[in-house]
């Protein structure tokens, strides 16, 4: 049984980063210099289809000041990236995005590195510029690679020719589903890509000594960045050592291995250590982490008694210019233009294309939102075809525990109409409202993600802790509650613990910021971890109070016999005895949770995101307002409600709500990339590429639903920081359209398009 | 062309030589040191480079280190300390107003020029005050409330 659970919980303790934040002493890696340091700049190819027809460096080269300028020819020609193999550090006969690196260069200063970069003579011909998704995949489609059949190309990944992965869930029959529908509706759905945009540009500093290199990095990956640059340059794993100092945000785009292997390339042939700094404009064109645009068909066969009976879906997703991470994309966005829906009968096939622009990567909840949005955009466009309130024909449709999802998953205990009565009850749906308001309700879901991770625990001779872990903070606070769950399993207050992260010299190996699976994973290894010594603990307690190891109990930082408050013993006294033989010590990682097994799955092109650990289900109800002369929507109050489990540090859980809200306002909104006709983007500034600001700021309630669930993190914890992000846009659009009378179909909905759609 | 100036930062005087081109931003982070400064975006959007002078928030990568010869620059530096903070900094850690933290130096400076301008803010009043200071992770509410307990405390 689920239940909500309090709104405004006490926060139990400061985040161990803090302080640093806000007084200005943490170091992030642009504020960090070391001696001979010399600064990096790269030569963008500027054009985004092209043969390379000349690079010439040696104007360049004889730059007082320029150490070092590399191109392809002076790194091992290494092809990379995972499950579809596309890419090099630079690039080599063909550009095939604006953003692509022809060249690195490391000189004394900034602006004589820049001024290298421009004396580079780049000679090209222009190919085809290849950006309608569409037309792509046409079969006389000009190609974004000519050699794709030659990629090595793992896992079930049916590809042809632009479509580098194809995905396809299927359960039952959609066919014979949809001619026994009362009524058919379809509709079409395009999202424009968008950015994660972290406030801190990124950063990478390089400095080699002997055969080693250690790299500080703005990355979310740290050992995925190590993989990349030992895979590209041909470096063992113990010569390789990343450290992200603070992370100012990451949000998905510093997933991946960017520009670690050019950094540490050009200080290795500088023999100096050299550093880069991105400006906004970098940092929206170079990364291969961008928020894909998509074209989403839908079409529902209904029951006249609202029961869905079929669903056939088709969505292009675009890749960009390469495959970074965005293979298993295909298949996520097509469980989300699924839907937490009860259907027997669906067919969805969806594509990843090659276009030339800017690779998409996995940002916050990869797909999820412009799926969400096509996908619950169209529930509503259900139920007005049935006459019938979008909450309550979502009430009668959406899974609740025990019901079977689209690919044949069973669902055990989950939180779903939950989510739907707590997030409409708290906003009052239904209440009268103004003519130019209206509230929108969607719901959304996204899977946790078990994985490998581990944490070593140690207490010093003064009893003080140490958590040491391959864990990376980006700011969602997953890390600092690290600190709160080694402390309850040893009966000491979190501020009895530093955290060391985010190294791959130190810590244990994780998978990092990503897939909202730190706490679910990590916090596991954590408390593993600390069991071990609380065991010690309670052997050394146990003779020093003359009683049996298991009745020791640690409370309130001591160790107690149980029953018997008085017979106890500090643990810092404890601690200090152990330091004289066996030491403190705990290493945790332990067995992930089990992914689900879904027996007669008939997925084609499986790419692992069908079968869902752990997921987590939300609600969004948006109250908006419409200015009708403008087309200018204001957000005035979301109502969320989210089951990612048991909530471990409530104040860091209420913060990823709010910030996955109001990204998602932005999305709805404002944030799209734009593009000319030649392929470059045209809004690479924050000034003309809107971020929701301050003054935008809606009032926000979150209900959690705490649904008990067995295959997850410590004490039944799912993931959490994507989760917010996904229902948020799709629940605008359908206030938006109650107001304008029909969907606005084209991702953001901007004022102008709002403005014609309800011409 | 260079420019011999004494800039006045956090109540220290530093006598520097500086090219009149560069912006007070990177003075202050390369040549003074104190890199609490952040930059974000270089056009005066997103506001983690905010700085008081004179009282005044001041964008400082839209501002000339030599317009800042003769007058009082605040940084978070000069705000408070790790073991003595100030109550906007206490208050934004408190409250969960601070996540990756990279635009909170800026956030802070901003609140602390609306807070000396007007002790008693709305809360419409502190939205448009910092509307200038892009935050893409809290989502806004905490700092809100952060800021709100924080002017009671100081009155």
């Amino acid at each position: 049984m689920a239940n909500a659970t309090e709104q405004k919980p006490a926060p139990r303790f400061v985040r161990a980063d803090g302080p640093d934040k806000v007084t200005g002493s943490g170091r992030y890696v642009a504020d960090m210099s070391l001696t001979g340091m010399l600064h990096a700049k790269f030569r963008y190819a500027g054009v985004a289809h092209a043969t390379i027809d000349k690079i010439d460096t040696s104007a360049a080269e004889t730059i007082p000041g320029v150490v070092s300028v590399l191109t392809a020819a002076d790194v091992p020609d290494v092809i990379y990236s995972p499950v579809v193999p596309d890419r090099r550090l630079f690039a080599q006969d063909v550009v095939r995005f604006e953003g692509e690196i022809i060249a690195a260069v490391a000189a004394t200063t900034p602006e004589i590195a820049q001024q290298a970069v421009d004396a580079i003579v780049f000679e090209y011909t222009e190919r085809p510029v290849v950006d309608d998704l569409e037309a792509a995949m046409a079969p006389d489609a000009p190609l974004v690679h000519e050699d794709w059949e030659s990629y090595a190309v793992t896992g079930d990944t049916p590809r042809d020719r632009n479509v580098a992965t194809f995905s396809s869930i299927a359960k039952g029959d959609a066919d014979a589903g949809m001619a026994e529908a009362d009524m058919v509706v379809k509709g079409r759905y395009v999202a424009d890509g968008c950015h994660a945009a972290p406030i801190e540009p990124r950063g990478v500093l390089a400095q080699w000594e002997g055969t080693k290199v250690t790299i500080w990095t703005s990355t979310q990956v740290p050992f995925d960045a190590r993989n990349g640059v030992c895979e590209t340059l041909g470096l063992a794993s113990n010569h390789v050592r990343i450290i992200v100092p603070h992370l100012g945000g990451g949000f998905g785009g510093k997933c991946g291995f960017h520009f670690e292997a050019h950094i540490a390339a050009l200080a290795r042939d500088a023999r100096r250590p050299v550093k880069l700094v991105f400006s906004r404009e970098e940092e929206f064109i170079a990364p291969d982490r961008r928020r894909e645009s998509m074209i989403v068909d839908l079409e529902t066969g209904l029951r006249s008694d609202g029961t869905i009976v079929a669903r056939r879906g088709w969505v292009a997703v675009e890749n960009g210019a390469y495959t970074a991470d965005a293979a298993f994309f295909p298949q996520l966005a097509a469980m989300h233009v699924a839907g937490p829906y009860k259907m027997d009968n669906v067919k969805i096939d969806a594509s990843l294309v090659y276009t030339n622009r800017q690779p998409s990567g996995s940002v916050r909840a990869p797909t999820a939102p412009q799926a969400c949005w096509a996908c619950e955009s169209h529930t509503d466009e259900l139920a007005r075809a049935l006459d019938m309130d979008p909450v309550e024909f979502r009430k009668k449709n959406a899974i609740d525990t025990g019901d079977t999802g689209a690919v044949g998953q069973v669902y055990d205990e989950i939180g779903m109409q939950e989510c739907i009565e707590a997030a409409t009850s708290a906003i009052d749906y239904g209440k009268d409202l103004p003519e130019n308001e209206a509230i929108g309700v969607a719901i959304g879901w996204w899977p946790s993600f078990p994985g490998p991770s581990g944490a070593f625990v140690r207490l010093d001779a003064d009893g003080l802790g140490q958590i040491v872990t391959g864990a990376q903070e980006c700011g969602t606070g997953a890390v600092m509650t690290l600190r709160q769950l080694a402390a309850d399993e040893l009966g000491m207050d979190p501020e009895d613990f530093q955290i060391i992260y985010q190294d791959t010299g130190v810590g244990p190996y994780d998978t990092g910021a990503t897939g909202s699976q730190t706490l679910l994973n990590n916090g596991r290894a954590v408390v593993d971890a600390a069991q071990q010594i609380a065991e010690q603990l309670r052997v050394h307690a146990a003779e020093q109070l003359e009683a049996a190891a298991g009745d020791i109990v640690l409370v309130d930082g001591a160790a107690h016999v149980a029953g018997s408050p008085d017979r106890s013993i500090p643990i810092p006294a404890l601690a200090e005895v152990a330091a004289e033989g066996e030491q403190l010590l705990g290493k945790g990682s332990g067995t992930p949770p089990a992914y689900p097994d879904i027996p007669g799955m008939n997925c084609v092109g499986d790419q692992g995101v069908a079968a869902w650990a752990a997921p987590q289900f939300s609600c969004h109800a948006v109250h908006v307002r419409l200015d009708p002369d403008t087309g200018v929507t204001r957000v005035l109050n979301v109502s969320c409600a989210h089951d990612s489990g048991t909530i471990i540090n409530p104040i860091a859980a209420h913060g990823q709500v709010e910030g996955g809200v109001m990204m998602g306002i932005g999305q709805a909104l404002t944030e799209g990339t734009q593009y000319s006709d030649d392929g470059r983007q045209l809004n690479a500034a924050l000034l003309e590429y809107k971020l929701q600001t301050f003054a935008d700021l809606p009032t926000i309630t979150t209900a959690f639903i705490q649904t008990p669930t067995t295959e997850a993190g410590p004490r039944g914890a799912k993931g959490l920081a994507e989760a917010p992000n996904v229902p948020t846009a799709a629940a605008i659009a359908n206030g938006i359209a109650k107001l304008v009378g029909q969907p606005v179909r084209k991702l953001p909905m901007t004022a102008e398009r709002v403005w014609e759609a309800s011409q | 062309m260079t420019h011999e100036m004494n800039l006045a930062v956090n109540g220290t005087t530093y006598p520097l030589t500086v090219d009149v081109s560069r912006n007070l931003l990177s003075v202050l982070r390369e040549e003074v040191g104190l890199t609490g400064t952040k930059q974000g975006c270089d056009d005066c959007e997103c506001g983690a480079c905010m700085v008081l002078v004179d009282g005044q928030p001041v964008n400082s990568c839209s501002y000339l280190a030599v317009q800042a010869g003769g007058r009082e620059v605040t940084t978070i530096e000069g705000l408070g300390t790790a073991d003595d903070m100030h109550p906007i900094q206490a208050k934004m850690l408190e409250a969960g107003g601070v996540q990756c933290g990279f635009c909170t130096p800026g956030m802070i400076m901003s609140a602390q020029a609306l807070l000396s301008d007007n002790p008693n803010p709305s809360g419409e009043e502190i939205r448009i005050g910092l509307s200038g200071n892009l935050c893409r992770c809290t989502g806004y509410q905490k700092i809100l409330q952060a800021i709100t307990e924080a002017a009671v405390e100081i009155r």
